[in-house]
């Protein structure tokens, strides 16, 4: 039997996890190949709860698929789809079904989405959920009922990795403090920044996964920088995607090297490329963690 | 104060369709302010309705018009009122339903009500407090997150504000960026420090 990702959180291993995007309908056949391809590469994979506040499938539903198919997953939630009843209720749900990681976050706003007149929920917000899941694991509901804790539950967070945003750091503070067990960041480009940033948390003892996003295009690293929040795309490699004659090929060796040299800084890295994870196990074999 | 704008004309002429001897009731709190329901206002209200063919039976200026002690009351303050089939206030939510407590004549409101917030150099600044009913605002340096940030995140901002500005309109500032400069300002970014856990009852 595979380790379960809790336990290689508590090991030396330099982990994997990478995104699944749930499907936009009722055929999941795109979202199991995707995570087919990353079989024996990732240690986790992460399934994302209607992602920028696009509406799709369930990821209880997608989570129970993957893990039918021996995938160990990580379950996202966020707070702007569900009230405190409704979170609860999922995570039960999740832990039937056998999840047993849980990745949470406040969500973008429904505004931004393919539903913008969706009324936004955020009951509570990532901090709270994260109090309400250890109460949880600890036996009780939010309202102190007995609900026989939650065995074996994983529980995790995310954050930007930006050292330069002091309230982007305070709340990370307040979402370990209150029990985050692995942090997944949003996508490094500036490890030079990186190291800054885990210096910041050193004092934490809490496992870092790095976010990657391999570039595939000149137009793509430029449009991350200045309009997807707590990312910086470092202008050396704008400039050495402009001189290539293969940016996609350049965009993933470039990655590789951002994995290499996170590799002395933290615990793993979180792979989320924009579109399906056909040229992940190029990635990884070029940074040399894993033969694809 | 309770920020409230004028509905347009066309819209309240719809709303008396078929009513007539209407007497108008302004305010003379936030809606006087706010220049939608002060004296200057309901006679102008007056002149359009009597233009457009109503007959307007008086008008008064009750000081609140969310606080009024009985409708013997406010007809010693202004007798046409006894004539009226029909009253049309001048004031925020608050306003209309006091009124429509204290008689069973058809009240119609001539304001949308849209938050609670206030005014400053002249300048209007709505939902400023969303009315949680357990007031922490000093926490925040007095940027209430419940009532300005549309998350209503209370533990720290969202990863989604991209140069200080908020994840939903990159014209605003994002709360938090405001909350952490004033707080700064005044020496006490301490406060932001405590969590805020989520509450629930346990009865
Ligand atoms: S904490 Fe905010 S929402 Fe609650 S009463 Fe105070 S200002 Fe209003
Ligand atoms: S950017 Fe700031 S104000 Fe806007 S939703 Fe996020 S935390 Fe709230």
């Amino acid at each position: 039997m595979p380790r379960a990702f809790k336990d290689k959180l508590l090991s030396d291993d330099f982990l994997v996890t990478a995104e699944i995007t749930p499907p936009k309908g009722t055929d999941l056949s795109g979202a199991l190949e995707d995570a087919e391809i990353l079989r024996g590469l990732a240690d986790a994979l992460n399934v994302t709860d209607n992602q920028r506040a696009v509406m799709r499938m369930s990821p209880l539903a997608v989570s129970r698929a993957l893990l039918d198919r021996g995938h160990d997953v990580i379950m996202q939630l966020t707070c702007r789809d569900r009230n405190r009843l409704a979170l609860q209720s999922d995570v039960l749900a999740a832990y039937s079904l056998g999840v047993r990681n849980i990745c949470v976050m406040s969500g973008d706003h429904t505004t931004k989405g393919d539903h913008p007149r969706a009324k936004p929920v955020f009951d509570i917000d990532s901090v709270q959920l994260l109090g309400a899941l250890r109460k949880m694991k600890e036996g009780f509901d939010l309202s102190g009922n007995n609900i026989g804790g939650l065995p074996g539950m994983t529980v995790g967070a995310v954050s930007n990795a930006d050292p330069s945003k002091p309230l982007q750091m305070l709340k990370l503070r307040k979402k370990i403090r209150m029990g985050a067990e692995f942090v997944q960041t949003q996508a490094v480009y500036d490890t030079g920044r990186f190291e800054v940033f885990m210096e910041q948390i050193s004092d934490l003892d809490v496992p870092v996964i790095a976010g990657v996003i391999p570039l595939r295009s000149v137009k793509m690293a430029r449009f991350m920088n200045g309009n997807i929040p707590g990312i910086n795309v470092p202008q050396e490699m704008i400039e050495c995607m402009e001189n290539a004659d293969d940016p996609g090929r350049e965009g993933l060796s470039i990655c590789a090297q951002t994995i290499r040299d996170l590799r002395g800084l933290c615990r793993g890295v979180h792979v989320m490329p924009i579109g399906k994870h056909s040229r992940t196990p190029e990635l990884l074999e070029m940074a040399g963690i894993r033969k694809g | 104060m309770i920020i409230s704008s004028a509905k347009p004309f066309e819209e309240i002429l719809e709303l008396l369709e078929g009513e007539d001897d209407i007497f108008i009731m302004g305010c003379n709190a936030c809606a006087a302010k706010l220049h939608v329901g002060g004296e200057p206002e309901v006679i102008n209200m007056k002149q359009r309705l009597e233009r457009a063919g109503k007959h307007v039976a008086g008008w008064m200026i009750p000081s609140a018009a969310c606080s009024v002690a009985s409708f013997d009351a406010l007809v010693e303050k202004n007798p046409a009122l006894k004539e009226a089939k029909v009253i049309l206030v001048m004031a925020c939510g608050s306003g209309v339903s006091t009124v429509s407590r204290v008689t069973d004549l058809p009240v119609y409101p001539s304001n949308n009500t849209d938050s609670l917030g206030g005014r400053l150099h002249g300048e209007v600044l709505p939902e400023l407090c969303a009315m949680c009913g357990n007031c922490t605002v000093y926490y925040f340096g007095g940027i209430c997150p419940r009532g300005q940030c549309p998350k209503q995140l209370i533990n720290g901002p969202c990863g989604g504000s991209v140069d200080g500005k908020c994840e939903t309109d990159a014209a605003k500032d994002c709360v938090w960026e405001r909350i952490y400069l004033r707080l700064e300002r005044m020496g006490r970014l301490d406060l932001l420090e405590k969590i805020w856990e989520c509450e629930e009852s346990t009865g």
